[in-house]
């Protein structure tokens, strides 16, 4: 612990659990999935308490563990997203509609869809509002591999937009 | 940042962690540490019952040498007592033979 700074677990969990959870969700598109992969990164914390040196390292190192454990889930399930929002939808959707905007939940789907690596970047860029540099050390990847992960995924996700979205503006 | 992104921004606002994530992370974070006390004991166990045999065995072993050590003594002195014996018999008849001689 550097800067006499002392890490206090509850209040961690306070602080950051919306940010790990909305990132589990994205990410995975599966709620319950999202809910424990949010308690394996903060019991993965408690674990490393000890070696967190300030609330911003211990913000990044939630971050980016909330990002790899995710994919890692992702890849252990080898579903794809779509065919899980399909299954959310049944299960998840009507609350979900109920409490976020039409538009939230409509945009959340179609980022679903898209490849692991353009999600990522799009989801620390317009979620957590990080710079293409914040998200290359968040992600451990090269800039130059970011940077064209958010301009891929958002001209697909713009695309996909103009389709889907579409629809639901001509629905309101 | 153009329209799409910004809406995107708004649309992808934090959502709420649901009531009961952070008792369950709570929750989880003591079984955990309770798991790992008991494992613990049971690796002290462990550690203390192999520490236990080694020092048993090590004293096993070290009474072993020592018998041994000893018996290899003790062979030594019956092959040096032998070697004065078998001496002092080589002398014996060696006077012998010098008197036999001298008599004829």
């Amino acid at each position: 612990m550097v800067n006499g700074w002392q890490p206090d677990f509850e209040q961690l969990v306070d602080e950051h659990q919306s940010m790990v959870f909305s990132l589990a969700l994205r990410m995975t598109g599966d709620r319950g999935l999202a809910e424990e992969i949010a308690q394996d990164v903060f019991l993965a914390l408690d674990k490393d308490l000890s070696r967190m040196e300030s609330p911003a390292h211990a913000c990044f190192w939630l971050r980016r563990v909330a990002i790899s454990r995710s994919t890692d889930a992702m890849r252990r399930r080898r579903v794809r997203a779509i065919d899980q929002w399909v299954e959310l939808d049944e299960i998840h959707g009507a609350q979900a509609e109920e409490r976020d905007s039409p538009l939230a939940v409509r945009v959340e789907r179609l980022l679903a869809t898209l490849p692991e690596a353009m999600r990522a970047a799009l989801v620390l860029r317009y979620q957590e509002d990080l710079s293409p540099e914040e998200i290359a050390a968040s992600l451990g990847a090269p800039l130059a591999t970011v940077k064209s992960n958010l301009q891929r995924g958002l001209k697909l996700l713009r695309a996909k937009a103009a389709v889907h979205l579409k629809e639901y503006v001509r629905g309101v | 940042m153009d329209d799409f992104e910004l809406e995107l921004s708004e649309a992808m606002q934090r959502r709420p962690a649901p009531p009961s994530l952070k008792r369950r992370i709570l929750e989880r974070r003591r079984q955990q540490r309770a798991q790992r006390q008991s494992r613990m004991v049971w690796f002290e166990r462990i550690a203390a019952s192999l520490l236990l045999g080694a020092v048993a065995g090590g004293a096993v072993m070290g009474h072993y040498a020592n018998e041994r050590r000893k018996g290899e003594e003790a062979k030594q002195q019956v092959f040096t007592a032998l070697r004065i014996t078998g001496h002092a018999l080589d002398q014996v008849n060696t006077q012998l033979e010098e008197h036999d001689r001298n008599k004829q």
